[in-house]
């Protein structure tokens, strides 16, 4: 492959297979001796179980629980919190207590509701508003941190200020929505089980099943299935899943197959953790900020999971973008009795900034100065130490991606047409508003190099086609393309001799998990090192292998206990610009137009990355204003898409974009992170421009008809 | 192994009926709210109680055709063609465009929104204000029934398991000069199920209300429609008076009760309920449409 430009768009290497429907996913496949799996789940959200009773079952059926599982009945991911099988204690209704197995689906159903379990049922903890009122009960707090300023200092900062501006800011739920349910299938053989499906990360998989399966590490195998859609839904969740099939497979020596249909997935699944976040900001006269103070409290759900992690980025991100003066954050993830929490595109940032972007667009307000010329004031600079004590040590494009997207909305001329326009019409209100933000691209602090420590492998054949060996998930991102683009650009070698078959633990290393923007960043990075290398010894006809380890960029080192350190290798960048049209008798939100600008280092494919805009700002602007799950009595209440209402094409309206080059030395051709920056700017962005058409400020996402209405 | 199911597609409309007559079906137009109410979970196919009967093909239900002013519309008349059909009004077009998505347009029937008689079908309110009438046949003969009539609650309609609704029929709805909105407020633009539905209808004469009709749907278990609240505003002078605004406003403030749900509360549906109706009678003048 020789691009005079790596960024022009190349055919998806999977398109044919995916746009003539031929392509299997898991529930699309059968395999000899294969019995289905059904979840018996809890129907209270705390409580003891007292009793089991099991109907009789019809030959060839059987219930698989804890006593079966050969190792610790613990799913296997940071602490030991979470069941495979519940057979004590139940923390959220819908927790996996049996599976059922056996041949017919429509006879398990049938089973599923002759179970009978009786129950202690205790006072449950249903919302976040109850958990922080009682975060200091034994087991309530999850996880917590604090850094940044003394609070003394603030303190005599805030007695000598003009003003003290308190605000207490609160996101929702949001369900990821990918086009394909949950589903895992555990193939039995003699000598291994063999576990495929939908994910995002093989080897937390893996160590999972080694975990509940107590086995060795050459007796289970976990092979990615073509993965429709993730967003983070598929990073931890699957783990359980997995232990399911694979427990089950051991246990009855067949085969098991366990597949979500869509309501199910919704009541069940991981979600974004709903937030309340508080600032307390001090400002003196002219409304320059002195102080900042922010609290950030997640709803955890009932198990820890990947709680504290999103939390840490929640924290790293509470100042947005910006240079704040003695800044001090904390944060909490406490427990509810509701569905457990977990990653999802952005891992706490979409929270950090809605809630950001909105204080300061208030603050600004109320000292009656434009938001963006405020917001710029504070805008960080390269050089720039970051909250926690680390630096911006790239140079940073905000400056001229405003400008440039200022000048591609006519932002000037707009604000004055809509407010002649608000004047003239009785019924429907026009705003603009914009969002500055970014992402820290890769594993918080040291991760990738203490934790994840990523092995990429190229295969050369006899043939002289190049195989990637690596862990990573095409979920419909496109890494199968744009990874093997860099191989191919840096080894010389036609795009279609680069073969990326589905990841199989036996055949690759652990290049890490499909998560955190850093697959084209940090994999893409060895991998073009890996091509380079092979290039070097490359010999005609002979098989040949490369391996490649990471290497940790030169930072100041992160320390998690004091939170202090660079927390990201580099940061990708946005700037957001959207015009609404809000109906003031429905409360009903229409976009009118959408302007986005990115900085992401280099662009590996075009077209991927205008999907990755789209599709991002797409699921992020819905955040803030469309998609609306709740929880009653910890019973989640939508469980049809079309309750939940995500975005149609007929509500997006096309996205005018464009993307700056800022090479970054440590990524594939400069490339960054880009598949989680594309959605955080959107909430904040549309909550600014509703704002703008009604002259009023908001609280809260999603910015619902039902809320509109309640503030008019 | 699914189990077998009993299912009648009969080349004529008298061949249904005559099987109708003799057993009681589950009948089928387009399948888009049969096959959605009797779904089981993944991977089992929709459990029927009884057996099904096909009339999405019969010719005799698809017709749509003018007899002097009014309109008379094919029960089984796909949203799709009725889109197409130069004989249905702007106002009715509209509301069919709000409906799901192109996949289910082509398949749902208008007969089919009226039979499943939900509280949000997003038809109803326009139907209702149309003083749409039905022509049931069985094999006994036909039925006039107006749509009032016909539904009764939450998926209930008064027809008798041997008949089939032939026709709707909008009387007079092809004169000139009534001003007609529609509006139906969804969580999204697209296969969104109604949190609030309106239709107004209004004819002035000489500047002076001479008909005047409106229905609520999603507000309540049935649309929501009174003729007499609708009588004190015949007469009035256009543009109307703020206090006569008023008197219909808080006369339906008493008679709308909504329900909290999954897609919304019951203080947003009131208000936006009430919302559309003060809009639509503030309005300065009404251009005929």
């Amino acid at each position: 492959m020789n691009l005079k430009d790596i960024s022009t768009s190349v055919p998806k290497k999977d398109h044919s297979g995916k746009v003539s429907g031929q392509l299997a996913y898991i529930s699309d496949v059968k395999v000899e001796n294969m019995v289905y799996g059904v979840l018996v789940r809890s129907p209270i959200a705390y409580g003891k179980i007292k009793s089991i009773q099991l109907p009789n079952f019809p030959e060839g059926y059987e219930a698989v629980g804890a006593e079966q599982i050969p190792g610790p009945n613990v799913v296997k991911i940071i602490q030991e919190d979470q069941p495979i099988f519940a057979n004590e204690w139940v923390n959220y209704i819908g927790e996996p207590i049996l599976m059922l197995v056996g041949k017919e689906l429509d006879i398990l159903y049938r089973l599923l509701n002759e179970v009978k379990i009786e129950f202690d049922e205790l006072q449950a903890i249903y919302t976040l508003d109850d958990a922080i009122q009682q975060k200091s009960a034994p087991g309530v707090t999850m996880a917590s941190y604090e850094f940044g300023e003394n609070l003394d200092v603030i303190s005599t900062i805030e007695q000598g200020a003009h003003k003290i501006i308190e605000e207490e800011y609160s996101t929702g739920y949001q369900e990821h929505v990918y086009l394909e349910p949950q589903g895992m299938l555990g193939i039995y053989k003699d000598d291994e089980i063999v576990v495929q499906g939908s994910m995002q990360c093989l080897y937390y998989i893996k160590n999972a099943l080694i975990s509940a399966l107590a086995c060795g590490d050459d007796e289970v195998r976990v092979v990615q299935s073509p993965t429709g859609g993730g967003f983070g839904g598929k990073e931890e969740f699957p783990s359980m899943m997995a232990c399911h099939v694979a427990v089950a497979a051991n246990a009855v020596k067949k085969s098991v197959m366990l597949v979500f249909d869509r309501s199910e997935d919704m009541v069940v699944t991981t979600k974004r953790h709903p937030a309340k976040i508080k600032y307390r900001t001090a400002i003196d006269e002219e409304g320059n900020i002195l102080s900042m103070c922010v609290d950030v409290f997640l709803d955890g759900g009932a198990n820890a999971g990947l709680s504290s992690v999103v939390l840490q980025r929640a924290l790293l991100n509470s100042a947005g973008v910006y240079k704040i003066p003695h800044f001090h954050a904390k944060g909490y993830v406490l427990k509810t009795n509701t569905v457990p929490n977990g990653a999802f595109r952005g891992f706490g940032a979409p929270q950090s900034f809605a809630g950001i972007e909105s204080h300061i667009g208030h603050i600004s307000k109320l000292s009656k100065l434009d938001p963006l010329d405020y917001k710029r004031k504070y805008l960080v600079k390269q050089g720039d130490p970051t909250i926690t004590k680390g630096q911006f040590r790239d140079p940073i494009l905000m400056e001229d991606m405003i400008e440039d997207l200022l000048n591609a909305s006519d932002f000037k001329s707009k604000k004055g047409e809509f407010q002649r326009f608000n004047q003239q019409n009785l019924r429907y209100k026009k705003g603009i508003g914009t969002s500055l933000f970014l992402h820290g691209c890769g594993f918080t602090g040291s991760g990738e190099r203490d934790h994840i420590k990523a092995t990429v492998k190229l295969v050369k054949s006899r043939d002289d086609k190049v195989l990637l060996k690596i862990s990573n998930s095409d979920m419909g991102q496109g890494i199968y393309t744009t990874l093997s683009k860099i191989v191919a650009q840096a080894l010389d070698l036609p795009f279609d001799r680069v073969l990326y078959p589905d990841p199989d633990t036996k055949e690759v290393p652990d290049s890490g998990p499909t998560v955190a923007s850093r697959t084209t960043m940090i994999v893409g990075k060895l991998l073009e090192r890996a091509a380079k290398k092979l290039k070097a010894q490359w010999q005609p006809g002979v098989e040949q292998e490369v391996v490649e380890n990471y290497v940790h960029r030169e930072m100041i080192p992160w320390d998690e206990k004091t939170f202090t350190g660079d927390a990201y290798p580099a940061y990708s960048w946005g700037v957001n610009i959207v015009e609404v049209e809000v109906d003031t008798l429905t409360g009903n939100v229409k976009l009118e137009k959408v302007y986005a600008n990115y900085e992401v280092g280099k662009v590996i494919d075009d077209r991927i990355m205008k999907g990755q805009i789209d599709g991002g700002l797409a699921q992020g602007l819905a955040y803030g204003y469309l998609e609306k799950m709740t929880s009653k009595e910890g019973r989640i209440q939508q469980k049809s898409i079309s309750d939940y209402g995500p975005p149609t094409s007929m509500d997006v309206v096309s996205i005018e974009s464009k993307v700056f080059d800022n090479p970054y030395a440590d990524g594939p051709y400069g490339a960054k992170g880009a598949g989680e920056l594309t959605l955080i700017g959107g909430a904040p962005a549309v909550q600014a421009a509703i704002e703008d058409a009604l002259q009023t400020s908001f609280q809260q996402i999603p910015i619902t008809p039902e809320v509109i209405i309640e503030s008019l | 192994m699914a189990e077998k199911i009993t299912a009648y597609r009969f080349d004529r409309l008298d061949q249904t009926l005559s099987q109708l007559n003799k057993e009681n079906c589950s009948i089928i137009a387009g399948g888009t709210d049969v096959m959605v109410l009797h779904k089981s979970r993944r991977g089992v196919p929709p459990k029927i109680p009884n057996p099904v009967i096909f009339i999405d093909h019969l010719s005799e239900l698809k017709r749509v055709y003018q007899n002097q002013k009014d309109l008379h519309i094919g029960a089984c008349c796909t949203y799709s063609e009725l889109l197409e059909d130069p004989l249905i009004p702007l106002p009715l077009k509209n509301a069919i465009k709000t409906i799901a998505a192109p996949a289910i347009r082509n398949r749902g029937t208008l007969g089919g929104n009226i039979c499943n008689a939900s509280p949000a079908g997003d038809t109803l309110p326009l139907l209702y204000v149309y003083n749409a009438k039905l022509l049931l046949r069985s094999v006994n003969g036909d039925r006039v029934v107006a749509i009032s009539d016909f539904i009764q609650g939450v998926r209930r309609v008064g027809r008798q398991h041997n008949e089939i609704l032939v026709e709707i029929i909008l009387p007079s709805v092809l004169e000139e000069g009534s001003h007609v909105v529609f509006e139906k407020v969804g969580n999204r633009n697209a296969d969104a199920i109604a949190k609030v539905g309106f239709a107004g209808l209004i004819r002035v004469n000489d500047s002076r209300v001479e008909d005047v009709r409106f229905a609520f749907g999603a507000v309540g278990p049935t649309m929501v429609r009174s003729v007499d609240i609708e009588k004190k505003l015949l007469g009035k002078p256009i543009p109307l008076a703020d206090s006569d605004v008023a008197e219909v406003v808080a006369a339906f403030d008493k008679i709308i009760r909504p329900i909290d749900d999954q897609r919304s509360t019951a203080i947003y549906r009131k208000k936006v309920a009430l919302n559309l109706l003060r809009y639509f009678l503030s309005s300065k003048q009404y251009q005929p449409n």
